[in-house]
């Protein structure tokens, strides 16, 4: 792991940590209906206070807890056309798989590029330091991957680029 | 056949909703008190900052710090407070050596530490804004929760008293 | 080698080029026709003369209908010796690559024409997909050619704009520095071209333009030059393609990979059968 985003990294993991303290509860609006209460943000003495953590303006995380689920967005750094077109290309990708990923959101949070719902179920049937380990390894990774896919995106331009080139020198 | 009212939120007209002002007792202070306090403890941590005595003046800007929404006339005077009080804070915050750091942190109070806490997530959730840098903060968040523990964290999630 | 035999078979390329093979009278004449977009505007460049100088008596008088150009092929008078019969079956291949060749070649004569009066060629314009054209243009030192070549999604522009700019850079690499000259330009069409009615100005077109100096179309490579400028464009989409191809697999690779992190975390769920004392086995509900 780099050193800039190691603190970064901590400081998402030691909140998720905190946030990750779930327990059922019904909903006090429907009878007999057990909802996320982050997502039905019906009765707000559930809520809790949404906390952010960024490195800056583009690379931030959202954990929104309540007393039965939280919902983590992630901001994933974008510094040109490219970059925004990886990342939008790979969380879509890995969205349209969310059923396997049991936690991640259909759709990301307005303002964010990825979404993780997580209910007491989920820390029921799963060990939590894992799932933490999950989102952080996820955070780590997916930079990892968009860069190395804009370097192969130009190796693979140039390579084309000469190899044409070269056979038009006359 | 018109169905908007199937989207009226009819709970808000229930006798028990349960009403912001209810989850939390408000600020006891006048508006103006907070932004006279304000003033002067600015001054006062520049003087601490001068004599280098960083812990008592974390110590001044956190103890009584101004929280809650805002909900009355004097929503732009609170705000003017609560920015000034981030500022100062920061300025603090970044002057401080970084190893100097979880040395100041113990010599805090618990409360202070959570007050804190609240104002690195503030900081954080305003980047770009002013001289916030995630870096210093993120150094900070790290030290802190090192000292302080996960429950820190906690209640800085369930403390209604919002910064 | 095996008899002839009746065919009759149709096929495109990826420019919506129709070619129909058949065996219309007997079965030793092949009748081979060509169906192209831009047959008219060829034509006008002496598409007609490179055909006749590259197929000769093969050419039909009676073009097929609906067909643009028709080649009669009798068997019987094809060569027999491996060699020629290869060359032969080659050069009948390149029919389109031939046809497409007219504006080049007359570019490049115009060139020459110019080198001594001066001025400007006439700007040759061949739309040869729907959307996408080609132009050519002569002058005393050089010839441009510009393609207009479409994206049709947001990927493919930015794909597009990373594959352009590196042909435009690739000149700053001595090796191959005297390879010709590559703008590139999104959107605005370059001053060549800017007068030309009805050009599209959205953000997913693109021009590339080509400089040929001289060297380029020296009668000993012009014949490569022109069939390897012909090409750029599947060249270019068909490397896009790729890369998307690419990046799909990779993602697919790291999507399994957090599968399986997430797996982890799942806790192992006892699969024992439980039985009661009576021998009866514990369901769960």
């Amino acid at each position: 792991m780099s050193n800039v985003l190691r603190p970064y990294l901590a400081a998402v993991r030691s909140t998720l940590t905190a946030a990750l303290t779930l327990d059922n509860f019904a909903s006090q609006v429907v009878e007999r209906h057990n909802l996320p209460e982050v997502e039905a943000g019906t009765s707000k003495e559930v809520l809790l206070n949404p906390l952010t953590i960024s490195r800056n303006e583009n690379e931030r995380v959202l954990i929104e807890p309540s007393v039965n689920s939280i919902r983590l967005s992630i901001s994933i750094k974008q510094a040109d056309e490219i970059e925004r077109i990886l990342c939008n290309k790979f969380t879509r990708f890995m969205m349209q798989r969310a059923e396997s990923f049991i936690v991640l959101r259909r759709k990301p949070v307005p303002g964010y590029d990825i979404s993780f719902l997580i209910t007491n179920t989920h820390t029921e049937t799963m060990l939590k330091h894992k799932i933490v380990d999950f989102i952080i390894q996820f955070m780590e990774e997916v930079d990892k991957e968009i860069s190395e896919m804009k370097l192969s995106l130009n190796a693979r331009a140039r390579i084309v680029a000469e190899s044409y080139l070269t056979a038009l020198q006359g | 056949m018109d169905t908007a009212f199937r989207k009226i939120n009819i709970d808000i007209y229930d006798e028990d909703v349960l009403q912001d002002s209810e989850l939390y007792e408000a600020d006891p202070r006048d508006p103006a008190e907070v932004l006279e306090d304000a003033k002067q403890r600015a001054g006062m941590v520049r003087s601490l900052l001068a004599k280098n005595d960083i812990p008592a003046a974390l110590t001044v800007v956190l103890e009584n710090a101004p929280y809650g929404p805002n909900v009355d006339d004097a929503k732009a005077r609170i705000l003017v407070v609560d920015i000034m009080t981030l500022q100062t804070l920061l300025t603090i915050l970044n002057t401080t050596k970084s190893a100097d750091i979880p040395g100041v942190i113990k010599s805090l109070s618990l409360d202070t530490q959570d007050t804190l806490m609240k104002y690195l997530y503030k900081g954080m959730a305003m980047p770009g804004w002013g001289d916030v840098s995630g870096s210093v903060l993120l150094g900070w968040h790290e030290k802190l929760t090192e000292v302080a523990g996960v429950g820190c964290i906690v209640r800085t999630m369930t403390d209604r008293r919002i910064v | 080698m095996s008899e002839p035999g009746s065919l009759d078979v149709v096929f495109v390329d990826y420019d919506n080029v129709r070619f129909h093979l058949s065996t219309p009278e007997r079965k030793t004449v092949l009748l081979l026709s060509m169906n192209i977009r831009c047959w008219d505007e060829l034509v006008q460049y002496g598409a007609l003369d490179i055909l006749k100088r590259e197929y000769g008596a093969l050419l039909s008088s009676q073009t097929e209908p609906d067909y643009n150009v028709s080649l009669e092929i009798d068997l019987e008078q094809v060569p027999t010796d491996p060699e020629s019969r290869e060359a032969f079956v080659t050069s009948l291949a390149l029919l389109k690559r031939n046809a497409l060749a007219a504006p080049f070649e007359r570019g490049f004569a115009t060139q020459k024409e110019l080198d001594s009066s001066g001025g400007q060629g006439e700007l040759m314009q061949i739309h040869y997909r729907d959307e996408e054209a080609m132009y050519i243009q002569a002058a005393p030192d050089r010839v441009t050619v510009i393609f207009s070549t479409v994206f049709r999604e947001e990927t493919d522009r930015i794909f597009g704009k990373v594959f352009l700019q590196e042909f435009v850079d690739a000149r700053r690499q001595p090796s191959i520095q005297n390879a010709p000259q590559v703008l590139y330009s999104n959107r605005d069409p370059p001053l060549e071209i800017r007068h030309v009615p009805g050009l599209r100005n959205s953000e997913d077109i693109g021009y590339v333009t080509f400089v040929l100096f001289p060297r380029h179309f020296a009668p000993a490579v012009a014949s490569t030059t022109i069939s390897h400028i012909q090409l750029f464009r599947d060249y270019l989409h068909y490397h896009i393609k790729c890369s998307k191809a690419y990046m799909h697999s990779r993602m697919r690779y790291r999507v399994t990979e957090f599968q399986k992190v997430l797996n982890r975390a799942k806790t192992e769920v006892a699969t024992t059968e439980r039985k009661t004392a009576s021998g009866r086995t514990m369901v769960s509900r």
